[in-house]
């Protein structure tokens, strides 16, 4: 057995454990903790497995934002959790364990009578990256082969941030998102604030341009870009802007916009919805791209902020 | 070399195993904290050696992604730990 494989086996033993810890422990905010380090070792797995754009996405969600958001929960449900633990019996955990052991079972059939060689699209994706002129496989399927399930992906975003605004009171309707935070400004977190966007910025954009030819993305761009902003606003630095803001929503639809205004370019000039000629393939890609990190980073930011709570000023 | 790098992996992947005991002992979140940054390090580490024997240049992109938002996720553990500390008066519980 090579170190390799012992390696393998450790990190998969390491994530059950954790995944199972997870799930058992009754506190919530442990189980945040938890579950952001199985974030972390999950993008280990992702590139063991040689899927670095997965990876780069779970070390982006699953260990960050994701962590953070469940943190905010975590810390708001605190008061009330004795109450919601004590109110399950025992009828509804052997109907739970049932219900699991059945998706479980399911899940485990499906994956055992899958055919072998499983299907695979991949030959294809890269047989006709030609025409985007871009070498990353999983770019041109976002971007190009799969383009309208990206741009319906844009939109769900869209509507997650009206739900997440639709729970704001009446009276803070087009106000600011989340508390104001103070901080002492000579402490060490208002100096991380400033010492770490300008890398964070530097690094997110190079996740974007590196996306072309190499793991990378807008998405995962612009979930760096939101955490340097949520890092800048945590520190007081700088204001959530009131959800009201005409320029705010502006950047919220520029990604899907600039991509449905390109698609219905593609059907009026070209041969179908979203198609683009081969020859401006690229550019037009890269200016849909530079559209939606804006939008991303802006959606996720305020996804995380919350719903309105204040009015200007106050 | 390669060998060499290879059990280096396997022995920060045991420091990780270890950085988990801890965050599964506790007993206060701050320890958990810690436990979870030490985690994250381990992991960019881990990353970049893995990137290396691999021959994988764009696991370096994954390091940095998750050095920025690990740093991240800790801030935000402070400030909302301690917001809701504060709401509720009670004392925070600090690692002695």
């Amino acid at each position: 057995m090579s170190i390799a494989t012992i390696f393998e086996i450790v990190l998969a033993a390491v994530v059950l454990g954790l995944g199972i810890w997870t799930i058992v422990v009754r506190e919530t905010y442990s189980a945040t903790v938890g579950f952001v380090a199985y974030g972390l070792l999950v993008a280990l797995i992702w590139v063991r497995l040689d899927a670095i754009d997965v990876a780069l996405t779970e070390a982006a969600i699953g260990g960050g934002l994701g962590g953070v958001l469940l943190l905010g929960a975590a810390a708001q449900l605190r008061d009330s959790e004795p109450a919601v633990t004590d109110a399950a019996g025992n009828a509804v955990r052997v109907c739970a364990a049932i219900l699991s052991a059945l998706t479980a079972a399911t899940l485990a059939g499906a994956v055992l009578v899958l055919p072998d060689p499983a299907p695979t699209l991949a030959p294809a994706a890269v047989s006709n990256a030609w025409a985007t002129s871009l070498a990353n496989p999983v770019t041109n399927v976002l971007m190009a082969f799969r383009a309208m399930d990206t741009m319906l992906e844009k939109v769900v975003l869209l509507l997650a941030i009206i739900g997440v605004w639709s729970l704001a009171p009446d009276s803070a309707w087009g106000g600011h998102p989340g508390p104001r935070h103070q901080a002492d400004p000579h402490g060490v977190l208002v100096f991380l604030a400033r010492l770490l966007p300008p890398i964070g910025i530097v690094v997110g954009i190079y996740v974007l341009w590196t996306g072309a030819n190499h793991p990378g993305g807008a998405f995962q761009g612009g979930a760096i870009l939101a955490a340097m902003w949520l890092l800048a606003i945590m520190a007081g630095l700088a204001d959530t802007p009131p959800v009201s803001s005409r320029r705010l929503r502006l950047i919220l639809v520029a990604g899907p916009g600039l991509f449905l205004v390109v698609g219905i370019a593609g059907l009026l000039f070209g041969s179908a919805f979203l198609s683009y000629p081969p020859a401006q393939a690229k550019p037009l890609i890269l200016a849909i791209e530079v559209a939606m990190i804006l939008t991303i980073a802006a959606t996720l930011g305020l996804l995380l902020a919350g719903a309105p709570e204040r009015r200007t000023g106050q | 070399m390669t060998e060499f790098l290879t059990a280096a992996v396997g022995f920060i992947l045991a420091m990780l195993a270890l950085g988990l005991v801890s965050i599964l002992r506790g007993p206060g979140d701050a320890d958990r904290m810690m436990a979870m940054q030490l985690i994250g390090t381990g992991g960019i580490a881990t990353l970049l050696l893995l990137g290396t024997v691999a021959s994988l240049p764009a696991a370096i992109d994954v390091a940095l992604t998750l050095a920025l938002l690990a740093t991240f996720a800790s801030i935000a553990f402070v400030k909302k730990g301690l917001s809701s500390l504060d709401a509720d008066g009670t004392a925070p519980t600090e690692p002695k």
